[in-house]
């Protein structure tokens, strides 16, 4: 049993030490200068707010955390696709990829309020902004990941007359995976704000509304608590991958240097 | 019709990379035959083309001119009878398969088994004393662990051809100079379906081309051709005590002139 004690307190107490603290000195800040809430909440009323009513703040959370989700596997799916054609192919590369940039620069959150327009209230706005959010660093990942093969394993393969089809399952995908997971770590947390940018302007649900309506009403202590169970949200997203992280990848350097 | 007889048989074999900024020869009307069975080595100054040699015997790369035939037929034809072995200086293992699994790879990309008789992969890591390791991943063995891997992967599909490009030249000077004697070893223990296999072995080590071959090709530099073919008449099996005797420094010697007087 020592040794998931220990991990535990390597892991766990540092960071959770430093956010105790931090707290507590943002407490001590807002009663010392006396902020007024209207501005700054203290956390003690952000926690007081939180446990008014945790189900409704975990309720909200839960339908963003699905929209993203959602979101999440759609441009995922879509990059990924993406991604095996143009790995296989420049010219294919050559017509996408400029496509994809443009993806990539449109300024999502001005673009949200006509989405919401074209598609309407309800799941669909909120998975699309979240998709177009989180497809970018995937597909660039992907692509690097596809590519990123032992050049020695590709030339033994290719000397067995491996198909493209046994090329990509057996040597690709494996290689491809460290990739597909650094990418999921940051598309995760980009999906989640892309489905509270999406409430916010349909503003029929989700912690997005809940910052949204909050915020109109100086509600400062909904306000951060709301946030604050989205951080919890991607905390707990970024742990989890970060688990499978070391399961799936025990073969690869980026697990190995860390033991 | 002399082409039949031989196993590998390159005739004015030429390659130019026109993938770079300005067309490059590698290398310039290289002429070979190699009988069956034949342990040949290729030595030659750096970047004299000697990997890319091998890749066009292997089929991996189309020579700019000149023919290629193994046994007769295109190496392509080889490739799908699954007739060439690969070892690579790197030894290019999948990290997330383990050491048995690493071996069995090239049986799942074609079931061969059904047509020939195939060795075990139990017994080709027992061949390559890897027995105890079957469970391990590459990141677990160290560098001449994993190149016997590498060797037990080539020969999964028993090829009468053996390919090494280096193999050795990753490790250090002991580790290297065992594996010198484990592989002679393993190519005396496992011949192919026809005697024992032909072996083409490329190293920069004139001590291993001596060591190993039946025979030493010592190619110009770029763009490499046939400088000088010798025989290698020591007995074997090879020991390492032959590595202290007149003759065999005499050879070593004499490859050493020939590589020093390569024209630039
Ligand atoms: N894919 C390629 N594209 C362009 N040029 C290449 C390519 N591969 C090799 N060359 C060039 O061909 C020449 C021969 O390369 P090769 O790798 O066959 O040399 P080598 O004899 O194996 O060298 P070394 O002993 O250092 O391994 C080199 O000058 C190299 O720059
Ligand atoms: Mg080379």
């Amino acid at each position: 049993m020592k040794g998931p004690l220990r991990a535990f307190a390597a892991h766990v107490l540092p960071p959770a030490a430093a956010l105790v603290l931090a707290l507590l000195m943002w407490e001590a800040w807002v009663q010392w200068r006396d902020v007024s809430i209207l501005v700054v909440p203290p956390p003690s009323a952000v926690a007081e707010r939180f446990f008014e009513r945790p189900g409704f703040f975990w309720r909200e959370g839960g339908w963003t955390l699905y929209e993203a989700t959602l979101g999440l596997l759609l441009g995922s799916a879509v990059a990924i696709g993406l991604a095996v054609v143009m790995a296989h192919s420049t010219l294919a590369e050559r017509t996408l990829f400029p496509l994809a940039i443009i993806v990539k620069v449109t300024p999502l959150v001005a673009v949200a309020p006509v989405l919401v327009i074209l598609l309407g209230f309800g799941t669909t706005p909120k998975v699309v902004v979240a998709a177009l959010l989180s497809f970018f660093p995937m597909l660039l990942n992907a692509m690097t990941g596809f590519r990123d093969v032992n050049p020695g394993a590709l030339q033994f393969l290719r000397s067995l007359r491996a198909s493209p089809w046994q090329v990509f399952w057996k040597l690709r995908v494996p290689s491809a995976q460290p990739y597909l997971l650094v990418a999921l770590k940051i598309t995760y947390p980009l999906a989640l704000i892309g489905a509270v940018v999406a409430e916010w302007f349909t503003g029929d649900r989700g912690l997005g509304l809940v910052i949204f309506s909050a915020n109109y009403n100086l509600d400062t202590p909904t306000l951060f608590a709301a946030i604050g169970v989205l951080a919890m949200t991607g905390v707990s997203i970024n742990v989890l991958l970060s688990l499978v992280e070391r399961r799936l990848l025990f073969w690869h350097e980026s697990v190995r240097s860390t033991r | 019709m002399a082409a039949v007889l031989h196993h590998v048989s390159l005739s004015n074999l030429s390659h130019v990379f026109r993938d770079g900024r300005s067309p490059l020869s590698a290398l310039e009307a290289v002429g070979l035959a190699v009988p069956p069975g034949q342990f040949t080595s290729v030595i030659g100054p750096s970047g004299c083309g000697k990997s890319t040699l091998l890749r066009i015997v292997g089929g991996l790369l189309k020579p700019s001119a000149g023919t290629v035939l193994l046994s007769g037929r295109p190496p392509q034809a080889a490739q799908r009878e699954r007739e060439i072995g690969f070892v690579f200086q790197d030894p290019a293992l999948l990290p997330w398969r383990s050491v048995l699994a690493n071996i069995r790879l090239p049986l799942e990309i074609d079931h061969l088994e059904r047509r020939r008789r195939l060795p075990d992969p139990e017994q080709l890591l027992d061949l390559v004393g890897l027995s105890d390791f079957r469970d391990y991943y590459p990141h677990q063995l160290s560098g001449g662990m994993q190149q016997r891997v590498a060797i037990a992967r080539a020969l999964a599909f028993n090829p009468a051809l053996l390919l090494m490009d280096e193999p050795f030249g990753a490790l250090d000077e002991i580790t290297r100079s065992a594996m010198r004697y484990e592989l002679l070893r393993i190519w005396e223990a496992h011949p192919g379906p026809a005697g024992r296999k032909t072996v083409l072995f490329v190293t920069h080590s004139i001590q291993e081309a001596v060591v190993m071959s039946d025979r030493v090709v010592v190619l110009t530099s770029r763009p490499g051709s046939v400088r000088a073919d010798i025989d290698i008449e020591l007995p074997r099996p090879r020991t390492e005590e032959m590595e202290r005797t007149q003759p065999f420094l005499d050879y070593v010697y004499y490859l050493r002139n020939l590589l020093k007087e390569a024209p630039l």
